[in-house]
């Protein structure tokens, strides 16, 4: 951990030195770039509930101990959306898969200067493409994980091998599907083989029918995770659309858990982080993103959450057996065998989300 | 002297009338009349594309939307046919609690109005998980009738329905309901009681004579004070509903939320508003409130 601190320091000491060579070429006014010890400030993060942990900015945290980070909490992508839109004044926010062009269709999110992020280099092309919009960087992908079913192992113990047990009748009453249209459309995409990016009328009316069935079988409908690892703790779901955060705080209190491979494959989402357009506080908000991608910020994640890193050299470290199995690292296919989540057009939000409306609004 | 002082008084008065009623009016002229006004704004916009206080050229699309859904118009019919039941059963059952506590507790009546109160200090959503936790698969009732040997699985038939949405509002809104009621029958000139005994009238018929017909306005008001906010109501659903539980709330929270489309969520909004009023003005046509408050 020691010589990690001070490799990062080393590193934050060539930055500075770089920077400072930079401006002077630059030939503006000499500059004079506090030591990051003594930079003050303060920032506010859109984030959401649990990242707020000093744990998840720790990085940042021991370099700039003298700058303030104020978070403000966002329930869902929807949330963290609508706040932006209405004018939050959040320097950085977290949005996930799917969310990205909303951002930069409705000119909330500054292009990133990726050469000012010393932490870059360690994040591969693929994902850094994901950031991408119209060609630009806005976003730095940050957490990746994985969807896929939850179940209990004790009460369905031949297994989960599809997607398709989320609505399978001899599971009545202990499903519970996560409260999201898109979710479901991508859910039944993978079932029926539907091309994701492409969803005709017919197959939005068959995914609605298939749903209003599902009900059935559903037993409630989670929107936060505590509210799902309480219904599975409970043994009233057995089996449950779930993100592998929700397997990894049940398997780690001992519960008969496991998160299960499916043949249609597994959906993938990756975290990214957008500056907000305008802010002030650019600097700062590079700092804090070049430190979120830093090693130790990006261990607990791994360690905590059970979600993955775009930092290689954090997953590269991992040894534990049941990360490495959660993460397919073995796999070399494992992202082939992936599906991860497209970006979601306004038309499509739209209709997505007004399907599921109708799914509970169905008698 | 006299006209000065009449003419201070009069000025003192005007400036007592806008002390009292100014600070209230503006704070609901900003916090509820302007938030509806931009909520019926909202629901003639195309879609949320473009800023939030932006010109828009006027729609009636979203209403087109959603009188093409029959699933959401069924819903609100559902709502409110639900909100009726839970207002009428929650004024049954508040009744007997207000008329205790007006007329048989004596002394000991702000005893037992407190007790009423306390479930106001906790916070709404405990009480809520609180019958989570009596309904529950594992929850106090199960565990009881199992251990009684009355059953030997589960009910799961007591959690995540409408039936638990119902039961559990109706148990939210008791303490409310009562107070109206409990107002209304402490006018009542405890005299009226007096001559009805002197004339003959046995309890029963005092109470079908003078009781009940003095305190309806309380019960009416308890009624609509019940009506009203449960035809919206979303967080009890969400939380006990289940899959099949949602009210029409849901739907209209869903599309501020999750959906991000406040214009159809507008749109739902007002409809519901409108029935709502439409419903409340014929209710006082029928019954003639001001009657009653005579």
């Amino acid at each position: 951990m020691k010589s990690k601190r001070s490799m990062l320091f080393k590193t934050q000491g060539w930055m500075v030195a770089f920077v400072l060579l930079l401006s002077a070429c630059g030939g503006g006014a000499p500059a004079t770039e506090v030591p990051p010890a003594e930079q003050t400030g303060s920032l506010t993060v859109l984030e959401w509930a649990g990242y707020d942990a000093e744990d998840f900015w720790v990085d940042f945290k021991n370099t700039y101990p003298k700058v303030t980070v104020n978070f403000e909490i966002g329930a869902s992508d929807a949330d963290i959306f609508n706040k932006m839109k209405a004018g939050d004044q959040a320097d950085i926010f977290h949005p996930y898969s799917g969310w990205l062009q909303f951002y930069v269709d409705e000119g909330l999110v500054e292009e990133i200067d990726t050469s000012k992020l010393a932490n870059w280099d360690k994040v591969p092309d693929s994902y850094k493409k994901l950031g991408q919009i119209n060609g630009k960087q806005y976003f730095i992908p940050w957490d990746i994980g994985f969807s896929s079913i939850l179940y209990r192992t004790d009460k369905i113990p031949e297994g989960v091998d599809s997607w398709a047990v989320l609505t399978d009748p001899k599971y009545k009453g202990h499903i519970s599907m996560w409260d999201d249209g898109p979710g479901a459309v991508t859910v039944s995409a993978y079932i029926h083989g539907y091309d994701e990016t492409n969803i005709t009328a017919d197959q939005l009316a068959a995914i609605k029918d298939e749903w209003i069935t599902q009900r059935n079988v559903n037993l409630f409908y989670w929107s936060g995770e505590p509210e799902l690892q309480e219904g599975i703790r409970s043994g009233d779901i057995w089996a449950a659309y779930a993100w592998q955060g929700s397997y990894a705080v049940l398997l780690g209190e001992g519960l008969p858990v496991a998160y299960a491979n499916p043949k249609e494959g597994r959906n993938s989402w990756v975290g990214f982080y957008g500056i907000r357009k305008g802010t002030p506080n650019m600097n700062l908000a590079l700092k804090f993103l070049n430190e979120k991608l830093a090693e130790a910020t990006g261990t607990n994640v791994v360690n905590e959450f059970y979600y993955g890193d775009v930092n290689q050299d954090v997953m590269k470290s991992v040894t534990d057996p049941m990360l490495i199995d959660i993460f397919g690292l073995k796999d070399p296919d494992i992202l082939e065998k992936t599906n991860f989540t497209p970006n979601l057009t306004a038309e499509q939000r739209d209709a997505w989300t007004a399907m599921w409306a109708e799914v509970k609004a169905a008698p | 002297m006299g006209e000065g002082w009449r003419g201070g008084r009069g000025l003192d008065q005007r400036a007592t009338f806008w002390f009292i009623y100014l600070p209230p009016l503006i704070w609901l002229g900003i916090f509820f009349a302007l938030p509806v006004l931009l909520m019926a704004a909202f629901s003639f916009r195309p879609d949320m594309r473009g800023d939030f206080l932006q010109l828009w050229t006027p729609t009636l699309d979203q209403y087109a939307s959603v009188a093409s859904t029959i699933s959401y118009l069924r819903l609100l019919k559902d709502s409110i046919i639900i909100a009726l039941g839970i207002g009428v059963a929650t004024v049954v059952l508040a009744y007997p609690l207000a008329y205790f506590l007006a007329l048989r507790a004596g002394s000991r009546a702000g005893f037992y109005l407190v007790l009423l109160l306390v479930p106001f200090w906790t916070s709404y959503l405990l009480r809520v998980m609180a019958w989570k936790i009596l309904l529950g698969t594992e929850g106090v009732i199960n565990s009881l009738l199992i251990y009684l040997n009355v059953i030997h699985e589960p009910l799961t038939a007591l959690l995540y329905n409408r039936a638990a949405v119902i039961l559990t509002l109706i148990y939210v809104w008791i303490p409310f309901a009562a107070l109206p009621i409990l107002a209304a029958l402490q006018r009542i000139d405890p005299i009226l009681f007096e001559a009805a005994a002197d004339l003959g009238a046995r309890p029963l018929r005092q109470f079908t004579r003078i009781t009940l017909p003095l305190s309806l306005p309380g019960v009416f008001a308890a009624f609509f004070m019940v009506f009203i906010p449960t035809v919206g109501e979303y967080v009890t659903p969400l939380l006990v509903g289940g899959s099949r539980g949602f009210l029409y709330g849901n739907i209209i929270q869903d599309f501020f939320t999750k959906a991000s489309n406040w214009p159809l969520g507008s749109a739902l909004s007002m409809i519901m508003l409108a029935t709502t009023m439409i419903l409340v003005l014929l209710a006082t046509r029928l019954i003639d409130l001001r009657q009653l408050f005579e």
